[in-house]
């Protein structure tokens, strides 16, 4: 172990441990650009410069200054302050300085350092220089060359990552630019993780961009629904209208990343039409009387199965598992769904909980089931025909209907992905938190409340169901560690 | 009395010089092929570094503790990278190596490589030196004609091969981590340093960079042993260098002369005085990235390493550029400036940003928009700039820039319209 001072605390840190990290796991938090978690160093911005010793001349860069044994640190000596104004109004003085109509503005670390380092005002009283302005990346990505700072975290990102060259930097000095390689658009499907890291406004998404300001949404960290890698995520709405996902560190599952399938899948959970109350052939009625017909038809459960999606949580599997089992019901199935996978995030069961399921005791629907009179489908789960085939009754409870809804001879209502709360377990058995991003209206209960209530079940609130399957050891583990998204 | 004295520059101009049968005649590769017989590396670097030869790039580091950084006993090739990027604004020696005795290079690159146990040499020569590149490529060939590279040489059971590798002529490439990036072909941005080149450089490996000049005094330092080296000149930093003169003196040119002589008695005697009889205004010693010296400083200054450091200054690459009293310092300035911002390769933020804004500024003085503020603020945008960066373009610009502001401040105030000698 290595000993050093910083800022005259102790700290003791692995070896190769650099600067910049033991300052953060101290909490000390050296404002840095260029530097990134997961895409590693450049030292291109110079603005995480601390002082070690006495040398107030040359000041050397935390993210690459690996922590030497007795060394002292000084992140905020008057060398240091200055020297970061001094980073921070190069870095100003050729910037459009466009926050108010930058899509940036709120979560933008040039923004943020400025307001904290920076100068305050500006002695640059020259031309600022023009460079190109709504570069076209791609059909997703969006480039204003004047805002760029050019950290390179963009490049690095298809070097590092992505094994890929698309972007690169042309000219030279302050004459910098970052431009598209002569092959064209960029056309990797995790190109829009680019937006993200950078840390400004010179990337945008053209799907988000002009959307909405940052600080009027409202923000979940949640799970993507898309795969059942589970990358963790924040979900930003505004006024109970999903804007997007943006991918939250977590460098157990996705890193910092996630693939633009998954980032532009939040679209699909604006449901123009939706489930609410129920409804039994076609007619509303009040949920219990919804109820009382499902048990009639049910009967003593014989020749009835239950086919769950995996989108639902270990929650309400195990509400619907549990009413399942007290109606007599013993065929226990779950849908699947699949995509394409990648070697990079994308796995190819595109559902979220396909463990989670599992370890229920859910199994793969059967091709050719014998003997069965009534099917139950919870959650959204494309219904194999050879299940449909000779039913005397369908039960569906989802947050759509559609043609399965009107061959249903009761619907009741569900909530999607981006409205739940619960767990679900990833590919490689991560137990995640999936928290509500919107609110799924009225008359659209949380689906376990509707198992819960056919079942008798004495679950007061979720944390009671939870305690219940803790018990039981079916829980699944707590939430793994995640971090707040890096910028 | 300025002597000079001939060891790099003694076959400059004779008839042929260039070629390997002239070079031979003069005794050359001699000292290299018995080298290779007889010579053991770790003695040859330990003759080096008591030569006191320091590395001519610039920099001033010794040549034989830059060898001694290589790692003892490493499984990788080590590569040789001769330096002859020369685009230092004021400096020419390396051109006047290659152009008139290119084999006196080779075979330092020959010995160099035995001494630092390299077999892959890449001479890296920029795109305008094309005679040069000519000339050097030229010989190459012949020294492989002549079994003095290649495999087994001369039964040696050394094997060497050489390169030559151009540039596009960007002044950064001469920034030794940036010309490996060249030689590469990836962008030529300066790499942070840690590792050190002699630890990974060149595709990963052990390198050893080394100027032109600096690999052309091996063969003398080899032949005529350290002591006649650590002899010549000042003890400091001995042995003779190629200093380039230009600017406004009578007979500008390339000397050769050992260091520790008076500036002021090069400029009067071999270089023929300033100008059409005027006088001297000040004097950029070393290279332009050097700090500025008045007049007063020229007539009391030594051309050796310790007497610069004490005035400030330094010898950098021994571009010693002249400008008389008819020089405008603020348009002297700009001039430079101009290049800096131009050459810097935009990788740092101090330096992208702030060479092209002290331009702007010192374009808006010289147009007559100056503000008083202007000059605190020119010398405060070099305190942001210097040693906050990868390599030191950035304080290659700061050094004259600042000087001359402050040196010849009143020039400046002149132009803004600010009382002479308010504020200084």
């Amino acid at each position: 172990m290595i000993t050093l001072t910083i800022d005259g605390r102790q700290v003791e840190v692995a070896p190769g441990t650099t600067v910049l990290e033991a300052a953060a796991e101290m909490g000390i938090e050296i404002p840095h650009y260029c530097y990134h978690p997961d895409i590693g160093v450049d030292g291109n911005c110079r603005m995480c410069l601390v002082q070690v010793g006495e040398n107030t001349r040359k000041l050397p860069i935390s993210c690459m200054t690996p922590c030497g044994d007795g060394m002292d640190v000084k992140t905020d000596s008057p060398a240091v302050v200055k020297a970061r104004k001094g980073v921070l109004e190069f870095l100003l003085i050729n910037h459009p300085l466009d926050c108010t109509i930058c899509d940036q503005a709120g979560e933008c670390p040039l923004q943020d350092y400025t307001y904290r380092f920076g100068p305050g005002d500006s002695r640059f009283v020259e031309h600022k220089n023009k460079k190109p302005k709504k570069v076209e990346f791609s059909d997703k990505v969006m480039f204003d060359a004047e805002r760029c700072i050019l950290c390179t975290r963009c490049v690095r990102f298809f070097t590092e990552k992505r094994d890929s060259k698309p972007l690169g930097i042309r000219n030279m000095g302050g004459k910098n630019e970052i431009t598209l390689a002569p092959e064209g658009p960029i056309e990797d499907p995790y190109q829009m993780n680019i937006i993200d890291i950078c840390p400004v406004g010179a990337l945008t998404s053209r799907d988000f961009r002009f959307q909405q300001r940052v600080w009027f949404m409202d923000f979940a960290d949640t799970v993507c629904p898309g795969c059942s890698r589970g990358c963790n995520i924040t979900a930003g709405s505004y006024q109970n209208k999903l804007l997007r996902f943006v991918p939250r560190r977590n460098p157990d599952v996705n890193s910092s990343w996630m693939c633009d399938d998954g980032r532009l899948s939040y679209k699909q959970y604006d449901l123009a039409e939706r489930t609410r109350g129920a409804r039994v052939y076609g007619e509303t009625v009040d949920l219990p009387a919804a109820y009382d017909k499902v048990a009639e038809l049910v009967g003593d459960g014989s020749g009835v199965g239950v086919l769950a999606s995996t989108r639902q949580t270990n929650e309400e599997l195990y509400a619907l598992k549990n009413w399942a089992t007290s109606a007599g019901i013993t065929s226990l199935w779950h849908g699947t769904a699949t995509w394409v996978a990648d070697d990079f995030l994308k796995q190819a069961d595109a559902t979220p909980n396909t463990a989670g399921a599992t370890a229920l005791g859910y199994e793969p629907a059967p091709a050719a089931p014998s003997g069965l009179r009534g099917l139950i489908v919870s959650g959204e789960v494309d219904v194999p025909a050879a299940l449909l085939a000779g039913l005397d009754f369908l039960v569906l409870q989802a947050p759509v209907g559609g043609a399965l809804g009107a061959a249903a001879v009761v619907v009741l209502p569900g909530r999607t992905p981006v409205e739940k709360k619960g767990v679900w377990v990833n590919a490689d058995g991560l137990a995640q938190q999936v928290r509500p991003a919107i609110s799924a209206g009225p008359d659209v209960p949380e689906d376990w409340t509707l198992w819960r209530d056919m079942a008798g079940a004495a679950w007061p609130t979720l944390k009671h169901l939870q305690d219940e399957m803790a018990a039981a050891g079916t829980a699944a583990p707590e939430t793994a560690a995640s971090t707040a998204s890096e910028s | 009395m300025i002597t000079q004295s001939k060891v790099l520059s003694a076959r400059f101009g004779k008839p042929d010089s260039c070629a390997l049968s002239g070079y031979r005649e003069d005794g050359g590769y001699v000292t290299y092929l018995d080298t290779l017989k007889t010579g053991q590396p770790d003695e040859l670097v330990a003759t080096v570094k008591e030569s006191g030869l320091k590395g001519r790039g610039g920099a001033g580091f010794s040549t034989g503790m830059k060898w001694s950084f290589v790692p003892k006993g490493t499984d990788k090739p080590i590569y040789l990278c001769v330096n002859g990027d020369e685009s230092e604004p004021g400096t020419f020696k390396d051109r006047q190596i290659i152009e008139h005795d290119p084999h006196q290079l080779l075979e330092g690159v020959g010995i160099t490589c035995f001494a630092i146990k390299s077999h892959t040499a890449y001479i890296y020569l920029r795109c305008e030196f094309a005679e040069g590149i000519r000339k050097v490529q030229a010989a190459i060939d012949e020294a492989y004609a002549a079994g003095l590279f290649g495999k087994n040489i001369d039964g040696s059971g050394f094997d060497l091969d050489v390169y030559v590798a151009t540039g596009a002529g960007a002044y950064i490439c001469g920034e030794e981590t940036s010309l490996l990036n060249s030689i590469e072909g990836i962008r030529p941005y300066p790499r942070n340093k840690p590792p050190f080149p002699a630890v990974e450089g060149l595709f990963g490996c052990p390198t050893i960079i080394n100027n032109i000049e600096t690999i052309a005094n091996i063969p003398h330092i080899v032949k005529n042993g350290a002591a006649w080296h650590a002899g010549l000149g000042s003890k400091d930093d001995p042995g003779t260098r190629l200093w380039c003169v230009s600017g406004h003196v009578n007979k500008p040119g390339v000397f050769e002369i050992e260091t520790g002589f008076s500036l002021q008695e090069l400029i009067d005697g071999p270089c023929g005085g300033v100008r059409d009889g005027k006088l001297l205004k000040a004097v950029i010693p070393g290279g332009s990235s050097s700090r500025v010296l008045t007049v007063d400083e020229v007539a009391r200054t030594n051309m050796d390493a310790t007497s610069m450091r004490e005035i400030g200054s330094s010898l950098g690459s021994a571009g010693i550029i002249v400008l008389d009293e008819t020089t405008d310092m603020v348009d002297a300035v700009l001039n430079l400036m101009k290049f800096y911002a131009h050459e810097s390769c935009g990788q740092c933020t101090p330096c992208r940003e702030g060479t092209p804004w002290v331009v702007k500024v010192l374009e808006r003085i010289m147009s007559g928009s100056g503000r008083t503020e202007d000059l605190a603020l020119l010398v405060d945008i070099a305190d942001n700039m210097e040693g906050r960066t990868v390599c030191a373009l950035a304080d290659g610009a700061c050094w004259p820039l600042v000087s001359i502001v402050e040196k010849f401040r009143h020039e400046f105030e002149a132009k803004i319209g600010a009382p002479v000698g308010a504020g200084s």
